[in-house]
């Protein structure tokens, strides 16, 4: 979906950012949203100073967007990885170059497409 | 009693947000398909309880997990499958597998058990970290109560690719011919929770709530505070940390 976004709105992004944080996305104040959304799935005791950022920064309302946004894939990845669902067709067939670009085939929920696929 | 004003924090959250945690709040207090209100109180519970379990924190660090012994941090109301599942959905969610489903199965947790569980925490999860990521209390979960569960299973679930039964959009019964919206096709992540047609409507009320409905979803051009690119960095970057293929 952040590669149909960019592209939807000709915006230049590098999705290496998604999984390396020493590289800049060109996301407008990506570096600090990235950072927020780390540190709220960690429970890091960052979070305040990332929180008062995204406020400095974008405001009340993008917080709670930051936050919704968050919220909502920590809900997503856990009924993915809890149910061992194979990624969609459509979905491979569209990101399938850019999951081996960002290596994600690494990660142990991978193995629930590669069994899906062999079944 | 007014449930989610946020009062202890001065940021105004939206209806949007409000309407459906409410909504969510008021249903796990009663009985779902396959638990009590209590026992669905008590799966919420827990689900704050894993964050601060030291046997939890423990396997997390182990390069195995199963390799090390000990006890969950509990508040004792659920059976020993139910809380392994709980704490280890929440904490370790990266390292969660078909062989360890097919172990709480194996203790006797039933599918159908399994799914309304997942659905029961995820959802108070997900308002969990939106208040932590505000910086707002948690919500006090609310009173259980009586009754039994429905116990209906979906006569059209059937195994599609997920380790435990789903239902296709084409095999929905009359009652629950809404929880995908009328469409033809559902994906996977929609589809998931199935089991307990309830879940997926839960899903469908906090999706909306946090990020986008979707039918918004379709919309690329800027309609929250966040661009539509902002908000996609802060989801790939929530499931980069959390290690998730999908």
């Amino acid at each position: 979906m952040l590669r149909a976004s960019v592209e939807a709105n000709s915006e230049t992004v590098d999705l290496n950012a998604i999984v390396d944080g020493s590289v800049s996305s060109g996301i407008e104040h990506g570096a600090e949203l990235t950072a927020f959304a780390e540190v709220l799935v960690t429970h890091s005791d960052e979070l305040p100073a990332a929180r008062q950022a995204i406020v400095d920064l974008m405001g009340e309302g993008a917080l709670v967007d930051a936050a919704g946004t968050v919220a909502n894939f920590q809900r997503m990845v856990r009924i993915a990885d809890g149910i061992g669902i194979p990624i969609d067709e459509r979905m491979a067939e569209a990101s399938g170059d850019l999951r081996s670009q960002l290596g994600l085939e690494r990660y142990g929920s991978a193995t629930n497409t590669v069994r899906a696929a062999g079944a | 009693m007014e449930t989610f004003t946020f009062a202890d924090v001065a940021i105004a959250v939206p209806d949007r947000v409000t309407d459906p945690h409410r909504k969510v709040w008021a249903k796990r207090a009663g009985p779902g398909s396959w638990w009590t209100g209590a026992e669905r109180i008590a799966i919420a519970d827990e689900s704050r309880r894993a964050l601060d379990c030291g046997f939890c924190a423990e396997r997390r660090e182990a390069l195995s997990a199963e390799a090390v012994e000990g006890e969950h941090d509990s508040g004792g109301v659920l059976p020993a499958v139910a809380l392994e599942a709980v704490h280890k959905i929440v904490t370790d969610s990266a390292r969660l597998s078909l062989a360890l489903y097919e172990g709480l199965v194996a203790d006797g947790l039933s599918d159908a058990h399994y799914s309304e569980l997942v659905g029961v925490l995820v959802a108070v999860f997900s308002i969990d970290e939106f208040h932590r990521g505000i910086g707002a209390a948690l919500e006090p979960l609310p009173e259980a109560e009586p009754g039994d569960p429905e116990r209906r299973r979906p006569s059209g679930a059937t195994m599609e690719g997920a380790w435990l039964a789903t239902v296709p959009a084409d095999a929905l019964d009359p009652e629950d011919a809404d929880i995908y919206g009328g469409g033809r096709h559902a994906p996977n992540v929609v589809r998931a929770l199935s089991l307990v047609p309830e879940n997926v409507r839960t899903l469908g009320d906090l999706h909306g709530a946090h990020y986008l409905s979707y039918d918004e979803m379709r919309i690329m051009e800027k309609i929250r505070e966040l661009s539509r690119s902002q908000m996609e960095l802060v989801a790939a970057g929530t499931s980069a940390v959390n290690e998730c293929f999908y």
